[in-house]
C-alpha cells in the first residue's frame, strides 16, 4: 500500500508532447487512492481546524436563523428594499448564490461528454458545492415571497378551495421550475456518482452506526459489472440532461431580468452573458474551496496543480466573456439609439453608484488577468486570492444590474437611492455560515474525491479511454 | 462461512479474485468461451472492455427514458394549457387569465417550463431506472458477508461463477479459475439459518407505518366533519391585522383619550370630495329628477349626498331627503327614461334579472309583494313576534299610479328607499336601477294581480314575454 499524504505540490504542469501529463501522482496506486482520500475520514478527530471553521461557520448560521425569524416576525420591511427598488439584496444574493452553484454541474456533466478526465479529483466537490450554493440561493427568494408559510403556491399543486394556478407565462415562475429542477437533480446526480464510494466507506466503516448509515446510504451496492453497465449509462444520460440544464438556469435567471421593459435589463445579451458569469464566478470559489480543503486533507497528489491550473484558465477565459458583455452592453446602449438605454449605461458607471460599478470592472476583468502569468496560476494562496476578488466582483455585478437599473427606471420622479439594512448584511454574511456548514459536514461524512472516477481514469495495462 | 455446517447454507458460486482488471478482463473471457453465463465480474470502478467478456447486453435505459422524456413533454404542454388556458373542469377547475395582453398559451411562454419538465421526469426516469433495472437497494446479499470482498469496492477484481449455471462443477470450476489467473478462491455461501430479518425490525417497521399513517388519517377525518370551534390560523398575522377595521371605535391614546375625537377608528372623506367616476351631475340619470326642475333644490340635494358632514353630525336620525320633496311636489320626477337609456328587449330582460335578485325576496316574482321574506314576516308579524310593514305591491294602485309615482320616483324609491323600503342605490349600478325600473313597469302592465288589486289593465291576454315589450312600449308612449 502506498504511503499516504506525501502533501508536497509537484508540479505537472508543463506539457510534453506525446505524452498524457499524469492526473494521479505520489506513485499512488488504487490502494492508494483508497487510503488518501478515506484517512481524513477514517482519522479518529478531524484537525482542530476543521472545529474552529465549524464553530465560526455555526455561529454565522446562528446570524443567519435570528434574521430569517426576525423577518418572517416583521415582513420583508426588515429589509433595505424601497420604492422603486423593489428588489433588492435578496435577489443579487440569490443570483450570486445560483451562480456560483453552477460550477459543479458544469464539471460534472459538460466537462464529462467533453471526456475531460481531470474532472474526476475535482467533480465530487464541486457538485456539493453546487449544491449547498443552491440552497443558499433558494433561501432568498423562498423568504422574499412574504407568506412564506404558503411557498407551496409557487408549484401547480390542485387544491379545491383556491382554484387558482400559478402563471406559466412569468419569467419568476420559470425560475421557480429552473431552479428547483436544477437543484433535484444536481441532487440525483450527486447522491448516484456518490453510491459506490460510499459503498467504500461502508465496506471499511468501524462503527457501527457508519455501517448501518453508510449500508443504507450504499444501497447494497456490489460493484458488479453488469451494475456498472447499467450504472454508467445512466451516468452520461443525467450529464446529457444536466448538461442543457445548467445552461437554462442561468439563462432563466437572467430572464427575471431581461423579458422586463426597464433599460439595463431588457436586452438580449443577458443569457450568455449570465451564463458566462456564473461559471466564472462558480469555478471561482471552486478554486477557493478546494485549495484549503486539499492543504487540510492533503490531497495534492489527488487534485494537483494541473487541476488548479485548468480551472484558473478557465477563469481566465469566462472572465474576459463577462468583460467583452460589459462592453458589448455599452455598445448596443449606444447603437440602438434608445436615449433611456443610453442613460442607463451611462448611470451605471458614472451616476451614483459608479463606485460599485469599478469594484466589478476591476475585480472581474482586470484582476483575473494576472492569470497569464503563469506563477499566479500555480500558486495556490495566490489563486485563492483572485478568486475572492473574482466572487466579490461578480457579487458586485449582480449588485450593479439589479439595483441601478431600478433606482433609476422611467419616471424621474420616483428615483431613489438604495440603502442596505443591517439585516441585509447579516444575511448575506449568514448564507455563508450555512454554506460552510454544510460544506464542512460534506467534508467529514461524505467521499471528498469521486474514488471509483479516479481509479476508472488511472492508468493500468491496456490505457484506452 | 467455511466452518459453517454445509445443511446451515447454501453455495451460490465461487468467488475467484483477481489483482488487476486486465487479468479480470482474460479470465472473464475465457469463462464465456468455457460456455459459462451465470457469472458477474466486480470491481472497484467499471473496467471498459468488460461487457463484452461478461456478454453484457446493452441496457433498455435508455429507451427507457426517451419514452419518460417524450411523455414529459405532452404532460407539461398539456398542464400548462389545462391551468392557463381551459377553463373547464373535469376535477379542478383550470384558471384561463389573460395577464399583461399576454396569449393564454403561446409556445414560446411556455417553453422554459416544459423543458424543466422533461428534463425533472427524464433524470427520475434515469436515476430510478438505474437502481430498478440493478435490482438495488438490495441489503442482503451472501458476498457482503465474505470478508476479502470488501476489497470490491478498493482495490481488488473479482469474478464469480454461479452455482445457477448448468456448467457449474465445484472442482472442475475451481480448477478452471486457478488456471485462468485467479490469486485467491473462495466459496460464496448463503446463510439459510439467517434469512428471516431480525424480529425488532418487523416491530419498528410496522410501528413507523403506525406512525406514518397517523397525520394522513387524522387530516382526511377532519376534512370530512364539521367543526363549531374556530378554523385554526397556524400564522395569524394575515387573519388578524393590526389595523382598525370600518365600523369599530377608534383606537384610545395612552392617557385614554380616543385618538379621532369623533371616536370613530373609519375616517371620512376630505369634504366635498368626490370618488373617482362618482361625480354623477347628471341628475336625470342618477337621481330621475329632471333637469329643468327647480335648479337650487337639485344642487341643495346634490349637495346633501355629497357633502356627508352636516348630515353625519345627526347620526341617529335616518336621512330622508326625499319625504319632503315627495310630499310637495310630484313635478319633479322624470317622466320619461334618461337620455342614453335605450329600452328595448334586452334591457327590460336585463331588469327582469336585476329585479330577480334585488326585489324579488320581499315583493315576489310577480312583483305581488309576496316575496319569501314578506310571507315570512308577516307570519311572525302575525303572533306579535316582528314588526312588519307589507312590501307594497306593484299593482297597487298608488304605486301604478302615473301621475302619482312617475318613473323618476320609482327609480328614487330603488337608490333611496322610501318609508321603511330599504336604499339599494349602493348595490346596484344606476342603468340596472333604470333597467328594473322599465321591467316594474312592464310588470305592472301584465295584470298579474293579487285578487285586490284593481281591473284597470289592459293587454292582459297577452303573454308575459310580449308584455314586457308591449309594456315598455307602452312606457315611451307615455313619457
Ligand atoms: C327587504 C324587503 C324589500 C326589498 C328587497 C325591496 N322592497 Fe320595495 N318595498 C318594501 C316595503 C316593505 C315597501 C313598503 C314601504 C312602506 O310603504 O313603508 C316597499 C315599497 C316599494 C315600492 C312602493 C313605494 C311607494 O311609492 O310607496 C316600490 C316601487 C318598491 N318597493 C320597489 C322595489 C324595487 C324595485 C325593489 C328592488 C330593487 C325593492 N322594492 C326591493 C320592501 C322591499
Amino acid at each position: 500500500m502506498a504511503s499516504v499524504n506525501p502533501a508536497i505540490d509537484i508540479d505537472n504542469t508543463n506539457e510534453e508532447p506525446g505524452t498524457r501529463a499524469p492526473l494521479v501522482l505520489g506513485g499512488l496506486d488504487y490502494a492508494g487512492v483508497t487510503e488518501t482520500v478515506c484517512a481524513p475520514w477514517e482519522a479518529e478527530n478531524p484537525p482542530k481546524i476543521w472545529w474552529l471553521i465549524l464553530a465560526a461557520a455555526l455561529s454565522l448560521l446562528l446570524v443567519l436563523g435570528g434574521c430569517v425569524n426576525h423577518l418572517l416576525m416583521k415582513g420583508v420591511g426588515v429589509w433595505g428594499n424601497n420604492n422603486p427598488a423593489y428588489w433588492g439584496w435578496p435577489i443579487v444574493n440569490f443570483v450570486f448564490w445560483v451562480g456560483i452553484g453552477h460550477a459543479g454541474t458544469l464539471i460534472s456533466a459538460i466537462l464529462f461528454l467533453f471526456r475531460q478526465n481531470w474532472r474526476t479529483s475535482i467533480n465530487r466537490a464541486a457538485e456539493a458545492m453546487t449544491i449547498f450554493a443552491v440552497v443558499c440561493a433558494g433561501l432568498f427568494p423562498g423568504i422574499h415571497i412574504g407568506r412564506v408559510w404558503v411557498f407551496y403556491w409557487l408549484f401547480p399543486i390542485p387544491t379545491e378551495h383556491l382554484a387558482m394556478w400559478p402563471n406559466f407565462r412569468s419569467p419568476l415562475l420559470w425560475d421557480v421550475f429552473a431552479v428547483s429542477t436544477y437543484a433535484t437533480v444536481s441532487i440525483l446526480f450527486w447522491y448516484m456518482g456518490m453510491v459506490p464510494d460510499i459503498a467504500t466507506f461502508r465496506d471499511r466503516c468501524k462503527s457501527k452506526i457508519g455501517k448501518i448509515a453508510y449500508g443504507i446510504l450504499s444501497l447494497g451496492w456490489t460493484g458488479s459489472a453488469r451494475n456498472w453497465h447499467r450504472y454508467e449509462i445512466a451516468y452520461t444520460i443525467l450529464a446529457a440532461l444536466a448538461t442543457p440544464l445548467v445552461l437554462s438556469v442561468h439563462t432563466i435567471v437572467s430572464f427575471d431580468f431581461a423579458v422586463s421593459q426597464l433599460p439595463g435589463w431588457h436586452t438580449t445579451i443577458f443569457p450568455p452573458y449570465f451564463v458566462a458569469g456564473a461559471i466564472f464566478s462558480g469555478f471561482a470559489a471552486v478554486v477557493t474551496l478546494l485549495v484549503p480543503a486539499r492543504a487540510l486533507y492533503g490531497l495534492q497528489n489527488l487534485i494537483t496543480l494541473r487541476h488548479l491550473e485548468n480551472m484558473n484558465k478557465i477563469i481566465m477565459a469566462t472572465g474576459m466573456m463577462v468583460g467583452t458583455a460589459y462592453g458589448i452592453e455599452f455598445f448596443i446602449a449606444w447603437y440602438s439609439g434608445v436615449p433611456n438605454e443610453q442613460f442607463a449605461f451611462i448611470n451605471r458607471a458614472f451616476g451614483n453608484f459608479w463606485w460599485a460599478y469599478w469594484i466589478m470592472v476591476t475585480c472581474n476583468v482586470v484582476i483575473p488577468q494576472l492569470f497569464w502569468f503563469k506563477w499566479c496560476r500555480t500558486t495556490p494562496w495566490f489563486m485563492v486570492i483572485v478568486c475572492i476578488f473574482v466572487n466579490i466582483g461578480m457579487w458586485f455585478e449582480r449588485f450593479v444590474i439589479t439595483i441601478t437599473s431600478l433606482c433609476r427606471d422611467f419616471i424621474p420622479s420616483s428615483w431613489a437611492y438604495f440603502h442596505p439594512t443591517g439585516i441585509d448584511i447579516m444575511m448575506l454574511i449568514g448564507s455563508f455560515g450555512l454554506f460552510t456548514t454544510l460544506f464542512l459536514l460534506f467534508c467529514r461524512f461524505l467521499p471528498v474525491i469521486a474514488m471509483a472516477e479516479v481509479k476508472s481514469i488511472m492508468p493500468h495495462g491496456d490505457d484506452h479511454h | 462461512m467455511a466452518d459453517k455446517n454445509d445443511k446451515d447454507s447454501k453455495l451460490v458460486g465461487l468467488l475467484a479474485q483477481f489483482d488487476d482488471p486486465d487479468s479480470l478482463i482474460s479470465a472473464c473471457n475465457e469463462a464465456r468461451l468455457a460456455g459459462y453465463k451465470a457469472m458477474d465480474a466486480y470491481s472497484p470502478f467499471p473496467v471498459h472492455g468488460i461487457d463484452p467478456a461478461i456478454g453484457i447486453q446493452r441496457s433498455l435505459l435508455p429507451f427507457l427514458v426517451f419514452c419518460v422524456g417524450f411523455g414529459a413533454c405532452f404532460a407539461g404542454l398539456g398542464m400548462q394549457y389545462y391551468t392557463n388556458a381551459a377553463d373547464w373542469s373535469p376535477i379542478f377547475p383550470g384558471y384561463a387569465f389573460k395577464i399583461s395582453g399576454k396569449p393564454l398559451f403561446s409556445f414560446p411562454a411556455n417553453i422554459p417550463v416544459t423543458f424543466e419538465i422533461i428534463v425533472l421526469s427524464s433524470a427520475f426516469a434515469t436515476f430510478l431506472g438505474m437502481w430498478g433495472l440493478n435490482k438495488l437497494p438490495m441489503f442482503s446479499n451472501p458476498l457482503h458477508r465474505i470478508s476479502r470482498f470488501k476489497r470490491a469496492t478498493n482495490d481488488k477484481f473479482f469474478l464469480m461463477i454461479e452455482t445457477k449455471d448448468e456448467n457449474f462443477n465445484r472442482s472442475e470450476t475451481e480448477s478452471q479459475l486457478n488456471q485462468w489467473g485467479a490469486v485467491a478462491i473462495e466459496e460464496c455461501r448463503q446463510d439459510l439459518t439467517d434469512n428471516q430479518l431480525p424480529s425488532w425490525v418487523r416491530l419498528v417497521g410496522l410501528l413507523g407505518v403506525f406512525l406514518l399513517m397517523l397525520p394522513p388519517v387524522m387530516i382526511f377525518r377532519n376534512m370530512g366533519m364539521t367543526s363549531r370551534s374556530p378554523r385554526l390560523h397556524v400564522v395569524p398575522d394575515m387573519d388578524w391585522q393590526h389595523k382598525e377595521k370600518t365600523q369599530v371605535l377608534s383606537p384610545v391614546m395612552e392617557n385614554g383619550e380616543y385618538l379621532f375625537t369623533d371616536e370613530r377608528a373609519m375616517r371620512k372623506p376630505v369634504d366635498g370630495s368626490i370618488a373617482r367616476g362618482q361625480l354623477e351631475v347628471d341628475s336625470e340619470m342618477y337621481r330621475g329628477v329632471k333637469k329643468d326642475y327647480k335648479a337650487a333644490a337639485n344642487s341643495a340635494k346634490t349637495n346633501a349626498r355629497l357633502v356627508s358632514a352636516s348630515i353625519e353630525d345627526k347620526e341617529d336620525a335616518p336621512v330622508e331627503p326625499d319625504q319632503a320633496d315627495q310630499a310637495e311636489d310630484v313635478s319633479m320626477w322624470m317622466t320619461q327614461f334618461p337620455e342614453g337609456v335605450t329600452v328595448d328587449q334586452a334591457f327590460v330582460e336585463r331588469g327582469q334579472q336585476r329585479f330577480n335578485i334585488y326585489c324579488s325576496a320581499c315583493h315576489g316574482y310577480d312583483g305581488n309583494g309576496n316575496g319569501l321574506v314578506n310571507q315570512r314576516a308577516m307570519a311572525l308579524g302575525a303572533n306579535g313576534q316582528a314588526q312588519w310593514t307589507a312590501a307594497k305591491s306593484m299593482h297597487d294602485a298608488t304605486v301604478k299610479d302615473d301621475s302619482k309615482n312617475p318613473l323618476g320616483r320609482i327609480f328614487d324609491t330603488i337608490t333611496n328607499g322610501r318609508n321603511t323600503m330599504g336604499p339599494y342605490g349602493a348595490q346596484i349600478p344606476a342603468e340596472d336601477r333604470w333597467a328594473i325600473v322599465a321591467y316594474v313597469k312592464a310588470l305592472q302592465e301584465t295584470g298579474i294581480q293579487p285578487a285586490t288589486a284593481s281591473t284597470e289593465t289592459d293587454g292582459a291576454d297577452e303573454e308575459k314575454q310580449t308584455d314586457a315589450d308591449g309594456g315598455s312600449d307602452k312606457e315611451e308612449k307615455t313619457s
